[in-house]
């Protein structure tokens, strides 16, 4: 995983390497900006295959999760044979037929072909319940029973990786299906070997700096702690600005790219004034 | 691999469960399998191994990492295979192990014969927690109510009507109008015309009595309330004690304390003496539209009244008619003896839809279903 510039830590790369070992979807969980989402980008790359990927949202139901008939292009089908003067029977039995089935993410991965697919279910605790159940359904036995054309049964089990933030608990037969893995926010060498490979450009003090910087933010209490995912936007930012080292200026200039509550921007900004900068980066030392 | 490995990931297991950690016996297996396929000899492999394998949430952790420490309690060295730990040694035991066989013992015999007990404990004070009066709420119940408050927020907004809407982009195809089109044509140049279920959205109107006597209430219902106005906008909120002030737009305030500290800048009666009639009266005359059969309206007050209970029937009866529901949540109900009898309560009874109490998270657990119309 390393290779594909994902840091991980031993208690991540275990779990993921049981998930396909033992073939048990694994259900990551964390703060928001952790890296969960990546864990899948990362494993299809480095597995060499596809990632098929079914974002939830509330209200999702099971076909858009699916599959669904191209009913347009059956109607347009039915039109041609009638112009041709066909039997219907013969071009009835050909309607509901492989090419008029628009795959979703679910059935995708079911029917896919060749190397097992990487199936991501994104953010899982946003769908709702009655969702939640049908996943249970398909995950246990990797097959869907489409009534015109009858059992698709997954010739290569897919490698499922959920995602969830918590938002609302998931149910306990799910969370018994999968493997669990939290993903914590990272210590502070961690954090620098991330900063370190994902913006190789920052150099070593301004790298060390962030890192300590933002160890100290996720200390103190705020509305919304910064994750992973603003300590690699803020790298980048002040790279841009040609910044070697942090000051208070440049620190109150972009504090924007790590704090996204007006509350908190507040708080950390009278720290600053404070002239409190060198503490919250003395971690390094 | 080796009858003892098994024989002791086993035990882990019943002392998970011990500690109240549901693991069952497929995830037994599985936990067998998994130390297989890692480094039997590297500790830390067989602690993320058996870590991912049997446990299922963020809270089972830090027991998962303790009974771990405890259980395969070893010295550190290239030889300490976990599944010796405890296994009887041919080495000589020193003290260490000694001390080490001795608390695993212990473990044990809780997972052999309070098994029972140890679970019962963890519902009672899960039970407890959701029992307590809202008066003694601790901080980690905070977060029950804020998670509560998402749960309902969403049904809220988002409860599916029976009904459908013709929508062009809808999710089903609708087959009636559909055919219509096509009569229109003669069959050619076929559009489909789709529908989607219509979404009904609650609006929420809270009423809160915060006069001396509610005080305490006033304030957890309001911290429900606050958390409800975050996650889902259609909510209005209104306090009174002698008269109505609307609160909704403090409570847009990102934290509650804030919320509190600009309402007790606005409301001047805080905690002042109570007249419920004239304050339902105040908002049916001065906020018509925000009644409507999608609405329900929540009072809560405990009907210590020092007004008069004619005009609670009058606005009440008004209210009523309008609005789709009315729940009334009064926090006296929490304890056993309560009836209805106070002049206010009696009179605003026959327009009450639900009489609930609301003076601890369980009570507002059950509050959610008349929340969705």
């Amino acid at each position: 995983m390393e290779s594909e510039s994902y840091v991980t830590d031993r208690s991540i790369a275990t779990a993921v390497f049981l998930a396909s070992t033992l073939g048990k979807p694994l259900l990551v969980e964390g703060h928001p900006g952790v890296g969960k989402t990546d864990i899948a980008k990362v494993l299809a790359r480095v597995r060499d295959t596809d990632l098929i990927r079914l974002q939830c949202y509330e209200g999702l139901d099971a076909t858009t999760a699916l599959y669904e008939w191209n009913y347009p292009r059956q109607l347009l089908h039915i039109k041609l044979h009638e112009a041709h003067g066909d039997d219907p029977n013969a071009t009835e039995a050909s309607l509901f037929s492989d090419r008029f089935l628009l795959k979703r993410p679910l059935l995708a991965a079911i029917a896919h072909k060749g190397k097992p697919p990487v199936l991501l279910i994104d953010e899982v605790d946003r769908s709702d319940e009655e969702f939640e159940a049908f996943l249970l359904e398909i995950l246990s036995d990797f097959q869907v029973t489409i009534p015109e054309l009858g059992t698709i049964r997954a010739e290569v089990k897919p490698l499922v990786v959920l995602t969830s933030n918590r938002s609302r608990e998931l149910s306990e037969a799910l969370r018994r299906r999968c493997l669990y893995l939290w993903i914590d926010y990272p210590t502070l060498e961690k954090e620098l070997r991330i900063v370190r490979t994902k913006v190789p450009e920052a150099n070593e003090q301004l790298a060390r700096e962030i890192s300590a910087f933002m160890q100290t933010l996720r200390r103190i209490s705020l509305v919304k702690s910064p994750g992973l995912s603003e300590t690699l936007d803020w790298a980048m930012a002040l790279v841009a600005l040609h910044a070697d080292h942090l000051d208070q200026e440049l620190v109150r200039e972009t504090l924007g790219c790590v704090l996204k509550d007006e509350a908190d921007l507040r708080r950390v900004g009278e720290q600053l004034d404070q002239g409190k900068l060198s503490e919250m980066i003395g971690l390094v030392a | 691999m080796s009858s003892s490995l098994v024989r002791s990931v086993v035990a882990f297991c019943r002392v998970l469960r011990a500690r109240g950690v549901p693991v069952t016996a497929a995830e037994s297996l599985d936990a067998v399998r998994a130390v297989v396929a890692v480094d039997v000899s590297d500790r830390e492999d067989v602690r993320n191994a058996l870590r991912a394998v049997l446990t299922t949430s963020h809270q089972d952790l830090a027991i998962f990492d303790d009974l771990f420490d405890a259980f395969w309690h070893t010295r550190s060295g290239p030889d300490a295979v976990p599944g010796r730990s405890h296994v009887r040694s041919t080495r000589p035991p020193n003290a260490e192990s000694q001390t080490s066989r001795v608390s695993l013992e212990n473990w044990m015999r809780k997972g052999e014969s309070s098994d029972e007990v140890v679970q019962v404990r963890q519902a009672s004070t899960l039970e407890a927690s959701a029992q307590r009066d809202l008066v003694n709420l601790a901080a980690g119940d905070q977060e029950d109510i804020d998670r509560l408050a998402r749960r309902i927020a969403r049904r809220m907004a988002l409860k599916p009507s029976r009904r459908w809407r013709a929508r062009p982009r809808g999710r089903r195809i609708d087959l009636r109008r559909t055919m219509r089109s096509l009569l229109r044509t003669g069959g050619d140049a076929a559009i489909l015309a789709r529908r989607e279920r219509i979404i009904r959205r609650t609006r929420l109107v809270v009423l809160c009595d915060v006069s001396g006597s509610m005080e305490l209430y006033a304030r957890l219902l309001l911290r429900f309330v606050h958390a409800l106005q975050n996650a889902f906008a259609r909510v209005e909120t209104f306090v009174f004690s002698t008269r109505l002030t609307r609160v909704t737009p403090f409570f847009r305030r990102a934290s509650y304390a804030q919320a509190l500290g600009a309402m007790g800048e606005h409301v001047r009666d805080f905690s002042g003496g109570t007249k419920i009639g004239e304050a339902l009266a105040a908002f049916a005359d001065g906020w018509p539209e925000l009644l409507d059969s999608r609405t329900v309206v929540l009072v809560l007050s405990d009907g210590w009244d020092t007004g008069e209970p004619r005009m609670v029937d009058e606005a009440l009866t008004r209210i009523a008619r309008r609005a789709g529901r009315v729940v009334w949540l009064n926090p006296l109900m929490g304890s056993p003896d309560f009836s209805p009898e106070t002049r206010a309560m009696r009179a605003a009874m026959p327009h009450v839809d639900v009489l609930a109490s609301a003076h601890n998270v369980e009570s507002l657990q059950a509050l959610a279903r008349h929340l969705v119309l």
